[in-house]
C-alpha cells in the first residue's frame, strides 16, 4: 500500500486524501495579459508577476477550502504538451490545429533529438510550496502524451520518441525530487487510446520514475480503459487519477473483473459541465468508490483539471470534495 | 450505368483545415468567436462557412487532385454534425475521436433518430456550386467531381448514448444493433437525396468497424439499407458508387472481408500498418481501392519516389485497375500549410509513376 511510502516521504495524509488534477482557471486579468504578451504589448516580466499572483491566489484557495495537497494551478501555462514541447530541446512550433469545436492550438513537431535543457517546472514548484505547508504536487506531462500528441519527423517509429522523452522527463523528475517534491503527477491522458501500444506507455513510465524517491500520480481520462485494464496497473506510479464521473462511474464496472492494486485519485465530480453535484451525490461516489477499492486506497478529486470552468465554478468544485471526503472520514 | 476508367484518381479523404496561421485564414474561427459573444448573426458565420469551403476546394484544385471535397468545413466534428441533425438526438459532453487529441460531442439519444430534412445536401450543392465557378486547370475541364462524405451507421452508434430507461427512450436503442439500424435507415435517405442531388461518388466512413471487430456483424448488418440505397439510385438510371473508408486503424485483420462488403470502392489506412501493401499486393483486391498511403496524421512529408514505387506495384492487383490515391484520413488533423503539402504530395507521386495508363493530369 502506498501510504507506508508517502509516510517514509514524510507525507502525513488523512483518509480520503484530498486534491485538484492540476490546472484551475486563469482570472480574467491573467488571460487578458496572456493575450497582450502575444502581441508584444508586455514584457515577460510583467506577465510573470501576474502569473505568480494568480499562483498565490489559487494556493491561498485550495488553503481556504482545506484541500491536502495542493497544486499551483498551471497559471504559466496554456496547453499540457506545448509548455513542455516550448521548453525542451528538439521541438519546433507547428501551425494550428483543432481540438474540437472552435478550439485550436499549436501542435508541436519533434525536429530534431529531444533534450532537457534544465529545469522546467522547479522554479514554479517552488514558488508554490514556499506559499504553503502542505505539500504541492509537481506537475508534469508523461512522455508516451508528448509523444502522441506530437508530429514526428525525426524518431523512427512511436516507440523510439516515447523512451527519448521518458528520459528527458525523468530528468526534470530528478531535478523536483532534488529541490524537495515528494509528490509527482505525471499526467498521461493518451495512455488508453492505442491499447496495442500500451506496453509502450508502460516502459516510458519506467524509463521515467524507476528507482526515483517520490510518490508518483498519473493522470488519465477520456478513455477506453476496459481496453487496457488490468495491464494498465503495471505502470510504474502508486496512484491513477482517474476521471470517473463524466461517464457516471461505469469504470467501477471495469474495476471489479480484477483488483485495483494502486491508489486512486477518484473524480467525484464532472469538470465539463457548469452544474454542480449535490453534496449527497458526491458523497455517493466516494461510497461507490468504496465498494471496489479500500478507503485507503482513495483519494478525493475532480474528474479532470478546472480551466475550462469559471473560478466561481472550479471553487464550488473543489468545495465538493473537500466536503464529501470529510463527511466520510467521519 | 457507366463506370469510371481505369487509373489512379488522386482524391481528397474528406476534412480539410478550418484555420490557417494567417489572419485572412482566421476568418471563421473568429466569427464562430464573435457570434458566441453576440457580435456577428448567423448570416455572418454562413459567409464565412462559404469562404472557408471555396478555399478548402481551391486548395483542392490547385494541387491537382480529381476528387475533392468540401473539406467538412461546416462540421463541428464527425459525429454530432450528422447526428445532431436527427430528430431525438441532442448532443452531450465531449468525448475522444479515437486516437487523435481531436475531441467529438457524443449524441444522446431520447428515441430512434430520424431524418427529418437534408444533413449535408445543401452542403454537397454548395460545393458542387462552388467548384463550377472556381478556375479549373484547362486538362482537368469535365473531369473533376465532387464527393460528399458521410459518416457510416456503424460509427454513429457507437459512439451515441441513450438516455437512462425512463427518460423516454425506448428500451430498444439500448442494443448497438437497433442504434445503427435506425441510423442507417436515416443515411440512406441522406443518400437517395445526394444522389438526386448530382452525386455520383457518395464516401461512407466507418472507422469504428476496424477498431471494434467484436461488433463486424452489427456493422455488415447495417450497411444493408444503405447499400439498397445507392441500389435504387441505380435502378432508376442515375450512376452512384458507394465508397466506403476506414482508418485510425490496422486494417490487415480484417482485409479479406473489407474488400468483400457491397461497396464500389474501399478506403483503407496504411499508416497503421506497414504490412497492408504487401498483403495487398499477395492477396488482390476484387474492387477498387482507396489507398490511404499519405500519412493525414503526421507532419513529415513522404517520399514521392517511395510512395509511386508503391502504387506502380499495388495498381495492377487491384479490380478494375482503378485506384484512389488520397491521405490516410481526412486532413484537419494537420496543420494547414502542411496539409495542403499533403494534397501536392499526391500530384508528384502521380508525376513520379512510370507507366501509368488512365488519369494523369
Amino acid at each position: 500500500m502506498s501510504r507506508k511510502k508517502l509516510t517514509a516521504l514524510g507525507v502525513k495524509l488523512p483518509l480520503f486524501p484530498t486534491t485538484s488534477v492540476g490546472s484551475f482557471p486563469k482570472p480574467e486579468y491573467l488571460a487578458k495579459a496572456r493575450g497582450e504578451f502575444n502581441k508584444g504589448k508586455i514584457g515577460a516580466d510583467q506577465l510573470q508577476e501576474l502569473e505568480r499572483k494568480a499562483t498565490k491566489f489559487w494556493i491561498e484557495t485550495q488553503e481556504k477550502l482545506g484541500l491536502d495537497v495542493l497544486v499551483d494551478g498551471e497559471m504559466y501555462r496554456g496547453d499540457m504538451v506545448a509548455y513542455f514541447a516550448e521548453r525542451l530541446l528538439g521541438f519546433t512550433q507547428g501551425g494550428l490545429v483543432r481540438s474540437y469545436g472552435n478550439r485550436y492550438y499549436h501542435k508541436p513537431i519533434i525536429t530534431g533529438a529531444v533534450e532537457w535543457p534544465g529545469p522546467v517546472t522547479v522554479e514554479w514548484w517552488k514558488y508554490a510550496q514556499s506559499l504553503t505547508k502542505k505539500p504541492v504536487k509537481g506537475m508534469l506531462t508523461g512522455a508516451y502524451t508528448i509523444m502522441d500528441w506530437s508530429f514526428n519527423e525525426h524518431y523512427t517509429d512511436r516507440h523510439a520518441t516515447a523512451i527519448a522523452l521518458a528520459e528527458v522527463i525523468r530528468k526534470e523528475v530528478e531535478a523536483l525530487i532534488a529541490a524537495g517534491c515528494k509528490i509527482i503527477q505525471i499526467d498521461e491522458p493518451a495512455l488508453s487510446v492505442r491499447p496495442e501500444e500500451l506496453a509502450t506507455a508502460i516502459e516510458a513510465m519506467e524509463t521515467t520514475t524507476k528507482g526515483l524517491d517520490a510518490y508518483f500520480i498519473t493522470h488519465a481520462c477520456y478513455g477506453a480503459f476496459e481496453r487496457i485494464y488490468p495491464g494498465m496497473l503495471d505502470l510504474a506510479v502508486d496512484n491513477f487519477d482517474l476521471e470517473m464521473s463524466n461517464n457516471d462511474l461505469s469504470l467501477l464496472e471495469v474495476f471489479r473483473h480484477h483488483p485495483f492494486t494502486k491508489d486512486i485519485s477518484f473524480g467525484v465530480v464532472d469538470v465539463h459541465t457548469h452544474t454542480m453535484e449535490a453534496d449527497a451525490t458526491v458523497r455517493e461516489r466516494v461510497k461507490k468508490a468504496m465498494e471496489v477499492v479500500s478507503r485507503d486506497q482513495i483519494w478525493v478529486d475532480p474528474d479532470c483539471g478546472l480551466k475550462t470552468r469559471t473560478p466561481e465554478e472550479a471553487i464550488e468544485k473543489l468545495r465538493l470534495c473537500v466536503t464529501a471526503a470529510k463527511a466520510m472520514r467521519n | 450505368m457507366s463506370t469510371p476508367a481505369p487509373g489512379l484518381y488522386l482524391s481528397s479523404t474528406g476534412s480539410y483545415p478550418r484555420v490557417g496561421d494567417t489572419p485572412d485564414l482566421q476568418i471563421l474561427r473568429r466569427t464562430i468567436a464573435a457570434l458566441d459573444r453576440g457580435d456577428r448573426t448567423t448570416a455572418d458565420l454562413l459567409d464565412a462557412e462559404n469562404e472557408m469551403t471555396r478555399r478548402a476546394i481551391g486548395d483542392q484544385l490547385k494541387a491537382g487532385l480529381d476528387i475533392v471535397t468540401d473539406g467538412q468545413i461546416r462540421w463541428y466534428d464527425p459525429i454530432s454534425h450528422l447526428a445532431g441533425k436527427l430528430e431525438n438526438v441532442k448532443i452531450g459532453g465531449l468525448l475522444r475521436f479515437f486516437d487523435t487529441n481531436f475531441y467529438f460531442r457524443q449524441p444522446v439519444l431520447a428515441g430512434k433518430p430520424v431524418r427529418r430534412g437534408a444533413l449535408v445536401v445543401g452542403e454537397y450543392s454548395f460545393a458542387r456550386n462552388a467548384l463550377g465557378h472556381l478556375p479549373t486547370p484547362g486538362e482537368k475541364a469535365g473531369k473533376l467531381s465532387i464527393k460528399p462524405v458521410l459518416t457510416g451507421p456503424y460509427t454513429l452508434a457507437k459512439f451515441s448514448h441513450v438516455e437512462p430507461s425512463g427518460n423516454g427512450a425506448p428500451d430498444t436503442l439500448a442494443s448497438l444493433e437497433h442504434r445503427a439500424m435506425a441510423y442507417a435507415e436515416a443515411l440512406a435517405a441522406e443518400i437517395a437525396a445526394l444522389a438526386q442531388a448530382g452525386a455520383e461518388l457518395i464516401q461512407v466512413d466507418e472507422p469504428a468497424a476496424i477498431k471494434f471487430p467484436e461488433d463486424w456483424k452489427i456493422f455488415e448488418q447495417s450497411l444493408g439499407p444503405i447499400v439498397a440505397a445507392r441500389d435504387k439510385v441505380r435502378e432508376g438510371g442515375r450512376n452512384l458508387e458507394l465508397a466506403l473508408y476506414f482508418y485510425f486503424h490496422d486494417c490487415t485483420p480484417l482485409y479479406d472481408k473489407l474488400v468483400q462488403l457491397p461497396a464500389d470502392v474501399i478506403g483503407l489506412d496504411f499508416t497503421y500498418e506497414p504490412k497492408l501493401a504487401e498483403l495487398i499486393q499477395s492477396a488482390g483486391s476484387p474492387k477498387p481501392l482507396g489507398l490511404g498511403l499519405v500519412d493525414a496524421r503526421n507532419t513529415k512529408l513522404e517520399d514521392p519516389e517511395v510512395l509511386a514505387w508503391q502504387v506502380e506495384r499495388l495498381l495492377p492487383k487491384i479490380g478494375g485497375g482503378r485506384a484512389y490515391l488520397g491521405p490516410s484520413a481526412g486532413l484537419e488533423y494537420l496543420p494547414r500549410d502542411r496539409a495542403f503539402a499533403k494534397l501536392e504530395l499526391l500530384a508528384k507521386v502521380r508525376a513520379a509513376m512510370k507507366d501509368l495508363k488512365g488519369p494523369k493530369a
